[in-house]
Protein backbone atom coordinates (compact mmCIF):
# COMPACT_ATOMS: atom_id res chain seq x y z
CA UNK A 1 0.00 0.00 0.00
CA UNK A 2 1.09 3.73 -0.94
CA UNK A 3 1.19 6.62 1.35
CA UNK A 4 -1.15 8.03 -1.33
CA UNK A 5 -3.58 5.05 -0.25
CA UNK A 6 -3.19 4.86 2.84
CA UNK A 7 -4.40 8.72 3.71
CA UNK A 8 -7.00 8.09 1.51
CA UNK A 9 -8.36 5.18 3.49
CA UNK A 10 -7.07 6.48 7.08
CA UNK A 11 -10.81 8.16 8.16
CA UNK A 12 -12.54 5.16 6.74
CA UNK A 13 -10.73 2.94 8.71
CA UNK A 14 -11.23 5.61 11.93
CA UNK A 15 -15.05 5.10 11.02
CA UNK A 16 -14.49 1.58 11.13
CA UNK A 17 -15.97 0.96 7.48
CA UNK A 18 -13.27 -0.91 5.96
CA UNK A 19 -13.17 -4.70 5.59
CA UNK A 20 -11.08 -6.60 7.45
CA UNK A 21 -8.26 -7.47 5.05
CA UNK A 22 -8.01 -3.52 4.21
CA UNK A 23 -7.84 -3.08 7.85
CA UNK A 24 -4.89 -5.08 7.80
CA UNK A 25 -2.85 -3.60 4.63
CA UNK A 26 -3.24 -0.11 6.74
CA UNK A 27 -1.80 -1.27 9.63
CA UNK A 28 0.85 -2.89 7.85
CA UNK A 29 1.64 0.00 6.05
CA UNK A 30 1.80 2.18 9.08
CA UNK A 31 3.84 0.16 10.94
CA UNK A 32 6.58 0.25 8.28
CA UNK A 33 5.39 4.08 7.61
CA UNK A 34 6.25 6.72 10.12
CA UNK A 35 5.12 9.36 8.80
CA UNK A 36 1.35 7.76 7.86
CA UNK A 37 1.81 6.58 11.22
CA UNK A 38 2.02 9.60 12.77
CA UNK A 39 -0.99 11.25 10.48
CA UNK A 40 -3.10 8.08 11.73
CA UNK A 41 -2.49 9.47 15.57
CA UNK A 42 -3.36 13.15 14.62
CA UNK A 43 -6.31 12.62 12.62
CA UNK A 44 -7.52 10.43 15.68
CA UNK A 45 -6.79 12.92 17.57
CA UNK A 46 -8.87 15.64 15.62
CA UNK A 47 -11.32 13.41 15.54
CA UNK A 48 -11.43 13.17 19.00
CA UNK A 49 -10.75 16.78 19.30
CA UNK A 50 -14.22 17.47 17.16
CA UNK A 51 -16.41 15.10 19.19
CA UNK A 52 -15.05 16.51 22.56
CA UNK A 53 -15.50 19.86 21.01
CA UNK A 54 -19.14 18.84 19.86
CA UNK A 55 -20.14 17.28 23.04
CA UNK A 56 -19.89 20.65 24.95
CA UNK A 57 -23.02 21.47 23.02
CA UNK A 58 -25.55 20.61 25.49
CA UNK A 59 -29.26 20.66 25.66
CA UNK A 60 -29.75 23.00 28.40
CA UNK A 61 -31.48 21.89 31.74
CA UNK A 62 -34.29 24.42 31.01
CA UNK A 63 -34.86 23.07 27.57
CA UNK A 64 -34.37 19.64 28.40
CA UNK A 65 -37.17 20.03 31.28
CA UNK A 66 -39.63 21.75 28.90
CA UNK A 67 -38.70 18.91 26.48
CA UNK A 68 -39.92 15.90 29.41
CA UNK A 69 -43.14 17.93 29.96
CA UNK A 70 -44.26 18.57 26.58
CA UNK A 71 -43.63 14.83 26.10
CA UNK A 72 -45.18 13.70 29.17
CA UNK A 73 -48.26 15.76 28.34
CA UNK A 74 -47.79 14.35 24.54
CA UNK A 75 -47.59 10.68 25.88
CA UNK A 76 -50.51 11.06 28.82
CA UNK A 77 -52.68 12.62 26.05
CA UNK A 78 -51.92 9.31 23.63
CA UNK A 79 -52.47 6.76 26.21
CA UNK A 80 -56.17 6.97 25.90
CA UNK A 81 -56.19 7.53 22.01
CA UNK A 82 -53.77 4.15 21.59
CA UNK A 83 -56.30 2.16 24.24
CA UNK A 84 -58.96 2.89 21.47
CA UNK A 85 -57.06 2.53 18.67
CA UNK A 86 -55.86 -0.61 19.34
CA UNK A 87 -59.53 -2.18 20.17
CA UNK A 88 -60.34 -0.96 16.67
CA UNK A 89 -56.93 -2.31 15.19
CA UNK A 90 -57.83 -5.46 17.33
CA UNK A 91 -60.92 -5.72 15.25
CA UNK A 92 -58.84 -6.38 12.16
CA UNK A 93 -56.88 -8.94 13.16
CA UNK A 94 -56.97 -11.85 11.17
CA UNK A 95 -58.48 -14.26 13.81
CA UNK A 96 -61.78 -11.63 13.40
CA UNK A 97 -61.44 -10.94 9.62
CA UNK A 98 -62.88 -13.59 8.53
CA UNK A 99 -66.37 -13.60 10.79
CA UNK A 100 -66.54 -9.85 10.46
CA UNK A 101 -66.30 -10.25 6.15
CA UNK A 102 -68.70 -13.04 6.53
CA UNK A 103 -71.05 -10.80 8.92
CA UNK A 104 -71.09 -8.01 6.55
CA UNK A 105 -71.44 -9.91 3.92
CA UNK A 106 -73.92 -11.30 5.30
CA UNK A 107 -75.93 -8.29 6.77
CA UNK A 108 -75.63 -6.68 2.53
CA UNK A 109 -77.20 -9.68 1.59
CA UNK A 110 -80.13 -9.26 3.95
CA UNK A 111 -80.39 -5.56 3.47
CA UNK A 112 -80.81 -6.37 -0.48
CA UNK A 113 -83.31 -9.36 -0.13
CA UNK A 114 -85.36 -7.24 2.16
CA UNK A 115 -84.90 -3.88 0.26
CA UNK A 116 -88.48 -4.66 -1.82
CA UNK A 117 -89.96 -5.35 1.63
CA UNK A 118 -88.94 -2.18 3.25
CA UNK A 119 -90.27 -0.49 0.15
CA UNK A 120 -93.55 -2.38 0.23
CA UNK A 121 -94.24 -0.78 3.90
CA UNK A 122 -94.24 3.02 2.20
CA UNK A 123 -96.57 2.37 -0.69
CA UNK A 124 -97.62 -1.21 0.36
CA UNK A 125 -99.24 -3.06 -2.53
CA UNK A 126 -101.16 -6.52 -0.66
CA UNK A 127 -102.09 -9.28 -2.82
CA UNK A 128 -105.96 -8.75 -2.20
CA UNK A 129 -105.79 -4.63 -2.94
CA UNK A 130 -108.02 -4.24 -5.80
CA UNK A 131 -106.99 -2.06 -9.51
CA UNK A 132 -107.74 1.18 -9.76
CA UNK A 133 -109.22 -0.46 -13.06
CA UNK A 134 -111.80 -2.63 -11.28
CA UNK A 135 -113.07 0.93 -9.01
CA UNK A 136 -113.22 2.77 -11.97
CA UNK A 137 -115.13 -0.15 -13.66
CA UNK A 138 -117.68 -0.50 -10.69
CA UNK A 139 -118.32 3.56 -10.30
CA UNK A 140 -118.44 3.58 -14.13
CA UNK A 141 -121.14 0.83 -13.97
CA UNK A 142 -122.98 2.88 -11.01
CA UNK A 143 -122.65 5.84 -12.97
CA UNK A 144 -124.18 4.65 -16.38
CA UNK A 145 -126.28 1.80 -15.71
CA UNK A 146 -127.78 2.01 -11.94
CA UNK A 147 -129.93 5.87 -12.88
CA UNK A 148 -131.92 3.85 -15.56
CA UNK A 149 -133.71 1.88 -13.08
CA UNK A 150 -134.94 4.28 -10.65
CA UNK A 151 -138.18 4.90 -12.65
CA UNK A 152 -138.45 0.78 -12.71
CA UNK A 153 -141.80 -0.33 -11.92
CA UNK A 154 -141.48 -4.22 -12.75
CA UNK A 155 -139.97 -6.48 -10.35
CA UNK A 156 -137.08 -6.91 -9.82
CA UNK A 157 -135.34 -10.45 -10.63
CA UNK A 158 -132.15 -11.94 -11.58
CA UNK A 159 -132.85 -13.91 -15.09
CA UNK A 160 -132.13 -17.58 -14.25
CA UNK A 161 -129.90 -17.58 -17.62
CA UNK A 162 -127.08 -15.69 -16.00
CA UNK A 163 -123.85 -17.34 -14.45
CA UNK A 164 -125.17 -19.92 -11.33
CA UNK A 165 -123.51 -18.25 -8.75
CA UNK A 166 -125.95 -14.80 -9.69
CA UNK A 167 -128.76 -16.77 -9.75
CA UNK A 168 -131.02 -15.62 -7.00
CA UNK A 169 -128.81 -12.80 -5.87
CA UNK A 170 -131.72 -10.38 -4.92
CA UNK A 171 -133.51 -13.47 -2.65
CA UNK A 172 -129.68 -13.35 -1.11
CA UNK A 173 -128.99 -9.69 -0.33
CA UNK A 174 -132.57 -9.19 0.97
CA UNK A 175 -132.14 -10.07 4.15
CA UNK A 176 -129.08 -7.44 4.21
CA UNK A 177 -131.05 -4.75 2.43
CA UNK A 178 -133.63 -3.52 4.92
CA UNK A 179 -134.87 0.07 4.51
CA UNK A 180 -133.36 -0.08 0.70
CA UNK A 181 -135.87 0.03 -2.23
CA UNK A 182 -134.59 -2.84 -4.82
CA UNK A 183 -135.10 -1.58 -8.54
CA UNK A 184 -133.28 -4.06 -10.69
CA UNK A 185 -131.28 -7.04 -10.54
CA UNK A 186 -129.08 -8.22 -13.67
CA UNK A 187 -126.07 -8.58 -15.35
CA UNK A 188 -124.33 -5.83 -17.20
CA UNK A 189 -121.16 -5.19 -18.80
CA UNK A 190 -121.35 -1.61 -20.15
CA UNK A 191 -116.85 -1.16 -19.60
CA UNK A 192 -116.79 -4.77 -21.07
CA UNK A 193 -116.25 -6.39 -17.34
CA UNK A 194 -119.66 -8.36 -16.14
CA UNK A 195 -121.35 -7.37 -12.98
CA UNK A 196 -124.09 -9.15 -11.21
CA UNK A 197 -125.91 -5.99 -10.46
CA UNK A 198 -128.27 -5.16 -7.70
CA UNK A 199 -130.12 -1.23 -7.41
CA UNK A 200 -131.41 0.29 -4.66
CA UNK A 201 -132.41 3.42 -3.56
CA UNK A 202 -132.89 4.60 0.43
CA UNK A 203 -133.88 7.56 1.21
CA UNK A 204 -133.15 9.29 -2.58
CA UNK A 205 -129.19 7.54 -2.27
CA UNK A 206 -128.23 5.36 -5.02
CA UNK A 207 -126.94 2.76 -4.49
CA UNK A 208 -125.27 -0.40 -6.24
CA UNK A 209 -124.37 -3.94 -5.44
CA UNK A 210 -121.98 -5.14 -7.81
CA UNK A 211 -120.47 -8.79 -8.05
CA UNK A 212 -117.80 -9.56 -10.33
CA UNK A 213 -115.11 -12.35 -10.82
CA UNK A 214 -111.93 -11.99 -8.89
CA UNK A 215 -109.56 -11.81 -12.06
CA UNK A 216 -105.75 -10.55 -12.21
CA UNK A 217 -107.20 -7.29 -13.76
CA UNK A 218 -109.25 -6.50 -10.46
CA UNK A 219 -106.35 -6.66 -8.49
CA UNK A 220 -103.21 -4.22 -7.89
CA UNK A 221 -100.69 -6.75 -8.25
CA UNK A 222 -101.98 -7.98 -11.45
CA UNK A 223 -102.00 -11.84 -10.84
CA UNK A 224 -104.43 -14.21 -8.61
CA UNK A 225 -103.18 -14.42 -5.62
CA UNK A 226 -103.50 -18.43 -4.12
CA UNK A 227 -104.78 -16.78 -0.53
CA UNK A 228 -107.83 -17.80 0.97
CA UNK A 229 -108.42 -13.76 0.85
CA UNK A 230 -109.20 -14.21 4.62
CA UNK A 231 -106.74 -11.06 5.02
CA UNK A 232 -109.35 -9.04 2.90
CA UNK A 233 -111.81 -7.60 4.72
CA UNK A 234 -113.94 -4.55 3.74
CA UNK A 235 -112.22 -2.46 1.17
CA UNK A 236 -113.38 1.03 1.13
CA UNK A 237 -112.51 3.88 -1.44
CA UNK A 238 -113.80 7.06 -2.65
CA UNK A 239 -113.75 7.87 -6.67
CA UNK A 240 -115.80 10.65 -8.75
CA UNK A 241 -118.11 11.32 -5.20
CA UNK A 242 -119.09 7.84 -4.79
CA UNK A 243 -118.21 5.89 -1.79
CA UNK A 244 -116.96 2.11 -2.41
CA UNK A 245 -117.18 -0.73 0.27
CA UNK A 246 -115.70 -3.87 -1.34
CA UNK A 247 -115.41 -7.46 -0.14
CA UNK A 248 -113.60 -10.19 -1.75
CA UNK A 249 -114.32 -14.19 -1.97
CA UNK A 250 -111.66 -15.94 -3.04
CA UNK A 251 -113.31 -16.11 -6.77
CA UNK A 252 -115.61 -12.88 -6.74
CA UNK A 253 -115.66 -9.27 -5.39
CA UNK A 254 -118.32 -7.73 -4.28
CA UNK A 255 -118.70 -4.08 -4.20
CA UNK A 256 -121.42 -1.46 -2.88
CA UNK A 257 -121.26 1.38 -4.18
CA UNK A 258 -123.23 5.02 -3.54
CA UNK A 259 -123.45 8.20 -3.31
CA UNK A 260 -123.44 8.38 1.04
CA UNK A 261 -120.88 9.71 2.75
CA UNK A 262 -118.13 6.97 3.52
CA UNK A 263 -119.24 6.14 6.69
CA UNK A 264 -122.73 5.54 5.96
CA UNK A 265 -121.71 3.54 3.01
CA UNK A 266 -119.23 1.95 5.03
CA UNK A 267 -122.13 0.79 7.78
CA UNK A 268 -124.39 -0.05 4.51
CA UNK A 269 -121.76 -2.41 2.53
CA UNK A 270 -121.47 -4.36 5.75
CA UNK A 271 -124.75 -4.94 6.25
CA UNK A 272 -126.31 -4.97 2.37
CA UNK A 273 -123.24 -7.28 1.68
CA UNK A 274 -122.98 -9.67 4.28
CA UNK A 275 -125.21 -12.23 3.20
CA UNK A 276 -124.13 -11.70 -0.10
CA UNK A 277 -120.74 -12.85 0.66
CA UNK A 278 -121.51 -15.33 2.54
CA UNK A 279 -123.22 -17.04 -0.32
CA UNK A 280 -121.14 -16.26 -3.15
CA UNK A 281 -117.90 -17.84 -0.95
CA UNK A 282 -119.98 -20.88 -0.29
CA UNK A 283 -120.31 -21.72 -3.92
CA UNK A 284 -116.43 -20.59 -4.49
CA UNK A 285 -115.73 -23.14 -1.61
CA UNK A 286 -117.73 -25.62 -3.10
CA UNK A 287 -114.84 -25.68 -5.75
CA UNK A 288 -112.07 -24.40 -3.68
CA UNK A 289 -111.54 -26.84 -1.05
CA UNK A 290 -110.55 -26.12 2.36
CA UNK A 291 -111.76 -22.53 2.12
CA UNK A 292 -111.28 -21.49 5.92
CA UNK A 293 -114.00 -20.29 7.18
CA UNK A 294 -114.27 -16.36 6.56
CA UNK A 295 -115.42 -14.12 9.46
CA UNK A 296 -116.62 -10.60 8.70
CA UNK A 297 -115.48 -9.18 12.27
CA UNK A 298 -112.15 -10.60 11.86
CA UNK A 299 -109.12 -8.75 10.56
CA UNK A 300 -111.44 -6.27 9.06
CA UNK A 301 -108.94 -4.10 6.73
CA UNK A 302 -109.62 -0.41 5.90
CA UNK A 303 -107.69 0.36 2.61
CA UNK A 304 -108.58 3.80 1.46
CA UNK A 305 -107.58 4.31 -1.91
CA UNK A 306 -105.37 7.01 -2.62
CA UNK A 307 -107.05 7.48 -5.69
CA UNK A 308 -108.24 10.72 -6.90
CA UNK A 309 -107.45 12.01 -3.31
CA UNK A 310 -109.59 14.89 -2.11
CA UNK A 311 -111.88 14.28 -5.17
CA UNK A 312 -114.63 13.76 -2.80
CA UNK B 1 -53.71 -10.72 21.76
CA UNK B 2 -55.37 -7.59 22.68
CA UNK B 3 -53.57 -7.77 26.08
CA UNK B 4 -50.43 -8.54 24.13
CA UNK B 5 -50.59 -5.36 22.41
CA UNK B 6 -50.70 -3.48 25.41
CA UNK B 7 -48.35 -4.63 27.29
CA UNK B 8 -45.79 -4.35 24.08
CA UNK B 9 -47.22 -0.37 24.45
CA UNK B 10 -46.38 -0.21 28.01
CA UNK B 11 -43.27 -1.94 27.50
CA UNK B 12 -42.83 0.62 24.49
CA UNK B 13 -43.72 3.87 26.42
CA UNK B 14 -41.13 2.74 29.04
CA UNK B 15 -38.32 2.14 26.31
CA UNK B 16 -39.17 5.40 24.93
CA UNK B 17 -38.82 7.66 27.95
CA UNK B 18 -35.81 5.78 29.56
CA UNK B 19 -33.39 5.11 26.19
CA UNK B 20 -34.80 7.97 23.30
CA UNK B 21 -34.26 10.78 26.11
CA UNK B 22 -30.94 9.68 26.73
CA UNK B 23 -30.43 11.09 23.19
CA UNK B 24 -31.66 14.99 23.56
CA UNK B 25 -28.15 16.08 23.80
CA UNK B 26 -26.69 14.01 20.79
CA UNK B 27 -29.31 15.15 18.69
CA UNK B 28 -29.44 19.05 20.11
CA UNK B 29 -25.48 18.82 18.73
CA UNK B 30 -26.87 17.89 15.39
CA UNK B 31 -29.70 20.51 15.42
CA UNK B 32 -27.34 23.12 16.03
CA UNK B 33 -25.56 22.25 12.78
CA UNK B 34 -28.72 21.97 11.26
CA UNK B 35 -30.14 25.10 12.45
CA UNK B 36 -27.04 27.12 13.46
CA UNK B 37 -29.73 28.86 16.14
CA UNK B 38 -30.14 27.72 19.64
CA UNK B 39 -33.77 28.11 19.70
CA UNK B 40 -34.29 26.78 16.78
CA UNK B 41 -32.50 23.71 18.04
CA UNK B 42 -34.09 23.00 20.99
CA UNK B 43 -37.72 23.13 18.79
CA UNK B 44 -36.42 21.25 16.34
CA UNK B 45 -35.05 18.42 19.24
CA UNK B 46 -38.73 18.76 21.00
CA UNK B 47 -40.51 18.41 17.69
CA UNK B 48 -38.88 15.28 16.95
CA UNK B 49 -39.40 13.76 20.21
CA UNK B 50 -42.84 14.25 19.85
CA UNK B 51 -43.07 13.19 16.31
CA UNK B 52 -41.07 9.78 17.03
CA UNK B 53 -43.40 9.10 20.18
CA UNK B 54 -46.26 9.49 17.60
CA UNK B 55 -44.78 7.04 15.43
CA UNK B 56 -43.17 4.82 18.27
CA UNK B 57 -45.51 1.83 16.79
CA UNK B 58 -43.46 1.65 14.17
CA UNK B 59 -40.06 1.55 15.72
CA UNK B 60 -39.13 -2.30 16.27
CA UNK B 61 -37.43 -2.72 19.60
CA UNK B 62 -33.50 -3.74 19.00
CA UNK B 63 -33.27 -1.80 15.83
CA UNK B 64 -31.14 1.40 16.27
CA UNK B 65 -33.28 3.91 18.26
CA UNK B 66 -30.40 6.17 18.16
CA UNK B 67 -30.31 6.15 14.08
CA UNK B 68 -34.18 5.98 13.74
CA UNK B 69 -34.51 9.46 15.98
CA UNK B 70 -32.07 11.28 14.04
CA UNK B 71 -34.07 10.20 10.54
CA UNK B 72 -37.51 11.78 12.09
CA UNK B 73 -35.10 14.66 12.97
CA UNK B 74 -34.13 15.02 9.23
CA UNK B 75 -37.58 14.52 8.06
CA UNK B 76 -39.08 17.51 10.73
CA UNK B 77 -36.05 19.60 9.62
CA UNK B 78 -36.39 19.32 6.24
CA UNK B 79 -40.02 19.53 6.26
CA UNK B 80 -39.81 22.80 8.11
CA UNK B 81 -37.37 23.85 5.43
CA UNK B 82 -40.46 23.35 3.02
CA UNK B 83 -42.42 25.27 5.12
CA UNK B 84 -40.24 28.05 5.36
CA UNK B 85 -39.43 27.98 2.09
CA UNK B 86 -35.66 28.32 2.47
CA UNK B 87 -33.75 26.37 0.14
CA UNK B 88 -30.12 25.07 0.58
CA UNK B 89 -27.23 26.52 -1.66
CA UNK B 90 -26.41 23.97 -3.61
CA UNK B 91 -22.81 22.23 -1.90
CA UNK B 92 -20.06 23.83 -3.99
CA UNK B 93 -18.72 20.36 -5.25
CA UNK B 94 -15.82 21.78 -6.93
CA UNK B 95 -14.39 23.13 -3.29
CA UNK B 96 -12.61 20.13 -2.18
CA UNK B 97 -12.57 18.25 -6.16
CA UNK B 98 -9.62 21.19 -6.48
CA UNK B 99 -7.72 20.52 -3.11
CA UNK B 100 -5.09 18.25 -4.52
CA UNK B 101 -3.10 18.94 -1.94
CA UNK B 102 -4.08 16.86 1.28
CA UNK B 103 -1.77 18.07 3.82
CA UNK B 104 -0.81 16.59 6.84
CA UNK B 105 -3.07 17.02 9.93
CA UNK B 106 -1.47 19.08 12.87
CA UNK B 107 -0.64 17.01 15.94
CA UNK B 108 -1.48 19.96 18.44
CA UNK B 109 -5.27 21.15 18.17
CA UNK B 110 -7.44 22.73 20.46
CA UNK B 111 -11.06 21.49 20.60
CA UNK B 112 -11.85 25.18 20.10
CA UNK B 113 -9.85 25.23 16.91
CA UNK B 114 -11.17 22.09 15.22
CA UNK B 115 -14.87 23.49 16.33
CA UNK B 116 -14.11 26.80 14.42
CA UNK B 117 -12.74 25.07 11.29
CA UNK B 118 -15.77 22.81 11.64
CA UNK B 119 -17.99 25.95 11.63
CA UNK B 120 -16.31 27.14 8.29
CA UNK B 121 -17.52 24.12 6.80
CA UNK B 122 -20.50 24.23 4.29
CA UNK B 123 -23.26 22.59 6.08
CA UNK B 124 -23.57 19.93 3.17
CA UNK B 125 -19.88 18.87 4.38
CA UNK B 126 -20.03 19.54 8.13
CA UNK B 127 -23.23 17.29 8.83
CA UNK B 128 -21.96 14.05 7.75
CA UNK B 129 -19.02 14.96 9.51
CA UNK B 130 -20.43 15.47 12.86
CA UNK B 131 -22.73 12.09 12.09
CA UNK B 132 -19.93 9.75 11.67
CA UNK B 133 -16.67 11.81 13.52
CA UNK B 134 -18.93 13.15 16.43
CA UNK B 135 -22.42 10.95 16.44
CA UNK B 136 -20.66 7.61 14.79
CA UNK B 137 -22.82 6.80 12.83
CA UNK B 138 -22.23 4.43 9.93
CA UNK B 139 -21.47 6.14 6.18
CA UNK B 140 -25.13 3.21 5.57
CA UNK B 141 -26.81 5.21 8.40
CA UNK B 142 -26.03 8.98 7.44
CA UNK B 143 -27.17 8.03 4.45
CA UNK B 144 -30.60 6.88 5.86
CA UNK B 145 -30.73 9.88 7.85
CA UNK B 146 -29.92 12.29 5.27
CA UNK B 147 -31.66 10.42 2.81
CA UNK B 148 -28.95 10.69 0.10
CA UNK B 149 -26.86 7.73 -1.34
CA UNK B 150 -24.40 6.09 0.44
CA UNK B 151 -21.72 7.72 -2.58
CA UNK B 152 -22.92 11.10 -1.84
CA UNK B 153 -22.35 10.38 2.12
CA UNK B 154 -18.35 9.20 1.81
CA UNK B 155 -17.72 11.98 -1.03
CA UNK B 156 -18.80 14.73 1.00
CA UNK B 157 -16.98 12.88 3.96
CA UNK B 158 -14.30 12.61 1.71
CA UNK B 159 -14.26 16.03 0.64
CA UNK B 160 -15.12 18.09 4.29
CA UNK B 161 -12.39 16.32 6.07
CA UNK B 162 -10.03 17.48 3.52
CA UNK B 163 -11.31 21.01 3.58
CA UNK B 164 -10.96 20.93 7.35
CA UNK B 165 -7.47 19.75 7.18
CA UNK B 166 -6.54 22.65 5.30
CA UNK B 167 -8.76 25.10 7.17
CA UNK B 168 -6.68 23.49 10.68
CA UNK B 169 -3.22 23.43 9.01
CA UNK B 170 -4.26 27.45 8.53
CA UNK B 171 -4.96 27.78 11.65
CA UNK B 172 -1.70 25.91 12.75
CA UNK B 173 0.43 28.57 10.77
CA UNK B 174 -1.68 31.61 11.81
CA UNK B 175 -1.73 30.23 15.42
CA UNK B 176 0.58 32.38 17.91
CA UNK B 177 -1.31 35.58 16.56
CA UNK B 178 -4.81 34.49 15.50
CA UNK B 179 -6.45 31.76 17.15
CA UNK B 180 -7.37 33.51 20.16
CA UNK B 181 -9.61 35.30 17.72
CA UNK B 182 -10.91 32.71 15.75
CA UNK B 183 -11.23 31.03 19.29
CA UNK B 184 -13.84 33.05 20.01
CA UNK B 185 -15.50 33.13 17.10
CA UNK B 186 -15.90 29.74 17.19
CA UNK B 187 -17.67 29.61 20.46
Amino acid sequence: MECRNFKELLDSYLCQELAVETNHQLLNHAEHCPPCRAEMTSRRNMRESLRRACSQDRLSEEACERLRARLRAEISASESLIGRRQRWTSLFDLRFAIPITVTAAVLIVAAVVMLPFLKSQTTPVQSFELSDTLLSEAVSDHHKCAPKFIQATRSAVMPSTVEPAYVGLEKVAASGAEGLRLHSAHVCAPDGRRFAHLVYTRDGSLISLLVTERDKRALKIGNLPSDDVSLAGLQEANLSNLSLGAFQTPKHIILVVSDLPTDENHKLAQTLASPVVEHIRKLDGQSVAASPQYRFDDGLTVLIASLKKGER
Amino acid sequence: MIGNSAQNTQQKLQTFEAQALGFADQLFRVALRLCRDRAKAEDLVQETYLQSWRSFHRFELGTNLRAWLYKIMFNVHYSNQRKDRLHLVPVEETIAETLAYDPPTPQRLTEAEVLAALERLPRDFQIPIVLSDVEELSYREIADVMEIPIGTVMSRLHRGRKILRTELVNYARESGYNVSTRTKRGE
